[in-house]
């Protein structure tokens, strides 16, 4: 299970408020009518961590020993990477 | 003209071939034109004079779109250098410009300005000109969206109107920010309301083909056709694959993922050194964490332990991360082997938490964690539970460890103390439930004392109450619950129950003053005036004259039973089963002395009585000349009767033992269809005691109905008829297989034994594969058939004769369960008899047969 802190972009930390708020952005960035799937992945995100109990549990027990060892330890690198303006010019100066 | 070229009379050239297109309008004059105007372009550019060759060549696109690619050859790129973007705009300074003018360098602007930040710092236009506000302000949103995430507002730039020549630059950005955030559609969308013929179109065709190149959600058919570029440019290709491109230690854990997967044990070694080298190298600070998934991951595999240690550079770290991970890894296998290692690591895990300072040892994460090892446990065989928990007490003595995490119970406990939640009281009162003895009583009585204002386990002990004829104590539970939640719908049948139940205890006990009581107790709840609930009430105050011996007031309170349910019938049988109930005499009487109404009436009247009795949780029995005459009297009434009603009479029947009167409640059951269909087939399979294959089959397909309807009820009783003594999953049907067995037996409306042919569910029923039974069904059995099969002595367990039936059964139960769980049945009889297994029994018996 893909950990719901890292859906919502929060710290294991965060306060209640500061999880609505990451929530509220994601619900923003994936609408559920644009994006279902992923609308759908925020919400249960979100159900878990609002609710106390769950997310220390959560805390606790979550350990992902099943997800591929790439996605786990390169989850944080993005598929497409930011590479600044310099090779985007490159195309635009080429014509 | 092409003389007045050759001499650099390019005007005069001009105007000839104005001239002549003008008056001939012709493919070859317009190319003639064309080749003037190219002529002429070139010579204002020749001279410098290149606002005015641009603006040339976009009078020529228009007027002439045919000269396009032409004119493509001669366009200087306008901020190739500075000075041309300067004379380019420069113009745009004048307000006096004229309009067509503006337009056509506005165009220019469009398709040829590439550099937003030459154009933002243009010194040829003034500092607050929108063109370079505008071109500023797209600059920063254009580095952002290709350096990081950036919000929808910071794209809004307001600064840039739809009219602008800038207005596609917009457009793009937004599309690459969509693009990195993989919302594809959104991307794919910002990139066709780029004009094909702007600067910014130059990078549709490389966010295309990255778009094409991932195994992302498909785009609309509409769409579809739009994606994908042919032949990149260098310098597209090369962005392409700088922002593609994985980072190296992704690649190399990729390659480790490939071999895990693929169980290929060749190399994997080599893939383990290259992935923990490459994240010394990129990512030192994930070296441990990596080498601790290594390490478990290896562990699941069966690697060998000292290999992996060196290809990984040293053992990684024993922490509580380590165990945690160890854990999980290990449950998610679902062996049960390792189901049991995974709770040895979790209570490790809680362990090495406390000692690390994660939490203290009797914090609610503590109890989380022995609540999730007590949920692991639960998913063990019983009997395999049972054999560790022994096995680990012996080693216990000898290394003094705490193997409290063996035992459901202890972790219950401490859950529950350490974080008193309803939720785990109840997984521990759901646990406590299915074990042997009263100890669900005693989880219920700790989880009352510490949370009062639960209703759980109130109801509990107040059914355990009543099953133990403690009405008094039922009844204060009944008040504990009332308090709690006055809403519950069942609390006041519950009381009515309770207090029926006491007078019948006082009666039985010879306490007509207590039982006096309690009937007055009972008859004054509003309840008690409702439905056939007085004539309980007179029936319980007979009871009482009887024992009191009072016949006049027996006679009045027979008298008002007669009355309140208007037939003798239905108030004798009423009396029998309160008497009954209360230990005293109560004879039916003769059923040929009823009147022929009554007689015709019986199965209502029984149906009415059998209702009540079953909310009293009273037993109704009839002599068997009454049930022949119910069963002679069912077919005129039949119709007459509720489905609530065919209900309780084909249960009641059931339960006595009239699989004819119950089996024919069914048939009219049946025959109403609708939602009850599942009940009644499962009431047919309850009276189906003759026929145990059919017996199965229906309870099974009951199951199957009502699981669809969600009737978890009735699918948990139907599932215990078809499991049979032994538990055992002999087959299941589909829904539609269910279906077909329901229309089966409905058109099965003669009881089994007579003539009419029963179902055949034969290919529904796996069929037993020994050589016995298929040489009773004319099948073939081959020579070596007889040997190694069960039911052969030589082959079982050697039991001893006078070993008692009950130890026997256990131990098919043992039997049973080791085979759910793989076990094979020599390991099984070697492990439960000791010594020798069977097989090699069977072995040395050859041996020593041989040697004979």
């Amino acid at each position: 299970m893909i950990d719901p802190t890292e859906i919502l972009g929060v710290s294991a930390e965060a306060t209640d408020e500061e999880i609505r708020a990451a929530y509220l952005l994601k619900v923003r960035e994936c609408p559920p009518d644009r994006a279902p799937e992923q609308f759908e992945r925020v919400r249960d995100a979100y159900d878990m961590l609002r609710d106390p109990r769950r997310r220390r549990r959560h805390r606790v027990l979550a350990a992902d020993a099943v997800s591929p060892l790439a996605a786990i330890f390169g989850g944080q690198t993005p598929s497409r990477r930011f590479v600044g303006p310099g090779p985007w010019l490159e195309v635009l100066k080429g014509k | 003209m092409r003389q007045l070229i050759s001499r650099g009379e390019y005007r005069d050239a001009l105007d000839r071939a104005k001239e002549i297109h003008k008056s001939t309008r012709t493919p070859a004059s317009e190319a003639l034109l064309v080749d003037a105007y190219v002529e002429r372009i070139r010579a204002l550019i020749g001279r410098g004079l290149i606002v005015e060759a641009k603006a040339l060549v976009e009078l020529v696109r228009d007027r002439h779109p045919s000269s396009r690619r032409r004119l493509d050859g001669l366009a200087t790129p306008a901020a190739a250098d500075r000075r041309s973007l300067d004379d380019l705009v420069r113009p745009l300074a004048d307000p006096a410009l004229r309009v067509d003018h503006r337009a056509a360098i506005e165009r220019m602007v469009q398709r040829d300005v590439w550099d937003l930040a030459a154009l933002a710092s243009c010194e040829a236009l003034p500092a607050g000109h929108g063109l370079r506000t505008g071109a500023a302000a797209l600059h920063r949103a254009f580095v952002a969206v290709t350096s990081g995430p950036v919000a929808d507002e910071a794209l809004e730039l307001p600064e840039v109107s739809r009219r602008s020549p800038l207005a596609p630059w917009k457009l793009l950005a937004r599309a690459i920010a969509h693009f990195h955030s993989g919302n594809r559609e959104a991307c794919e969308q910002f990139l066709q309301a780029i004009d094909p013929e702007s600067a910014p179109a130059r990078l549709v065709p490389p966010l295309r083909a990255m778009l094409a190149g991932e195994p992302a959600a498909p785009l609309p058919p509409h769409r579809a056709g739009a994606v994908g570029a042919p032949g990149l440019s260098p310098a597209a290709a090369a962005l392409r694959a700088a922002i593609t491109r994985k980072p190296a230690l992704v690649r190399e854990l990729e390659a480790l993922d490939r071999a895990f997967a693929s169980r290929s044990r060749s190399g994997i070694l080599k893939l383990i050194r290259s992935a923990v080298e490459e994240c010394r190298r990129e990512s030192p600070a994930r070296l441990e964490a990596l080498k601790q998934h290594i390490s478990v991951r290896c562990a699941i595999a069966d690697l060998d332990a000292n290999r992996v240690i060196a290809a990984i550079g040293g053992r990684s770290r024993h922490d509580a991360t380590f165990n945690r991970l160890f854990a999980r890894a290990l449950e998610e296998t679902r062996d049960p082997e390792r189901l049991v290692l995974a709770c040895a690591m979790w209570d490790e895990f809680r362990r090495t938490s406390a000692q690390e300072g994660w939490f203290a040892d009797n914090s609610p994460e503590s109890a989380a964690v022995s609540l999730h090892i007590a949920g692991l446990l639960e998913q063990l065989p019983e009997s395999a539970l049972r054999e560790l928990q022994q096995s680990g007490r012996r080693n216990a003595r000898v290394s003094g460890r705490d193997i409290s995490f063996l035992f459901p119970d202890d972790l219950y406990r401490r859950a529950c103390v350490l974080d008193p939640h309803p939720e785990a009281f109840s997984r521990w009162m759901a646990w406590a439930v299915r074990q042997p003895g009263r100890h669900a009583d005693s989880v219920a009585k700790t989880w009352h004392k510490i949370r009062p204002q639960d209703v759980e386990p109130i109801l509990h002990l107040m059914d355990e109450a009543e099953a133990r004829r403690a009405f008094g104590d039922a009844l204060r539970y009944l008040t504990k619950v009332e308090r709690i939640d006055s809403l519950r719908p069942d609390v006041q049948r519950r009381r009515l129950r309770f207090l029926a139940g006491s007078v019948i205890d006082d009666l039985r006990k010879k306490r007509p003053a207590q039982a006096a009581d309690a009937v007055a107790r009972l008859a004054g709840l509003p309840e008690a005036q409702q439905g056939d609930w007085p004539a309980v009430v007179a029936a319980l105050r007979t009871a009482v004259s009887v024992v009191r011996g009072d016949a006049d007031a027996m006679a009045a309170c027979r008298a008002e039973v007669e009355a309140l349910l208007q037939g003798h019938a239905t108030a004798a049988m009423l009396l029998s089963a309160v008497a009954t109930a209360a230990k005293q005499r109560a004879p039916l009487g003769r059923v040929e002395d009823l009147s022929s109404d009554e007689r015709a009436s019986l199965p209502r009247a029984l149906t009415r009585v059998a209702m009540l009795a079953g909310e009293l949780r009273l037993a109704l029995e009839l002599p068997r000349s009454w049930m022949v005459e119910v069963a002679r009297q069912f077919p005129a009434t039949r119709e007459a009767l509720e489905v609530d009603e065919l209900r309780a009479l084909a249960q009641w029947a059931g339960q006595a033992g009239n699989v004819q009167l119950a089996y024919v409640a069914t048939v009219e059951g049946l025959a109403r269809g609708g939602e009850s269909e599942a009940g009644f087939l499962y009431l047919r399979a309850q009276a189906l005691t003759g026929s145990p294959e059919r017996r199965i089959v229906c309870a099974r397909a009951a199951a199957e109905l009502a699981r669809d309807r969600q009737d978890t009820e009735l699918v948990e009783q139907a599932l215990a008829i078809a499991r049979g003594p032994f538990g055992s999953e002999l087959f299941s049907l589909t829904f539609d297989q269910a279906r077909d067995v329901l229309r089966q037996e409905k058109a099965a409306s003669a009881p089994p034994g007579q003539r009419t042919p029963e179902p055949d569910y034969g290919h529904l029923i796996p069929r037993c594969q020994c050589a016995d039974c298929r040489r009773t069904r004319g099948e073939p059995v081959e020579p070596f058939d007889d040997f190694g099969i069960e039911g052969e002595d030589d082959v079982g367990l050697e039991l001893p004769p006078d070993m008692p039936p009950q130890m026997v059964e256990a131990l098919l139960d043992a039997a049973a369960e080791a085979a759910r769980r793989g076990e094979s049945f020599d390991s099984f009889a070697s492990r439960v008899l000791g010594g020798r297994s069977p097989g090699r029994r069977r072995q040395a018996r050859r041996k020593k047969r041989t040697q004979r």
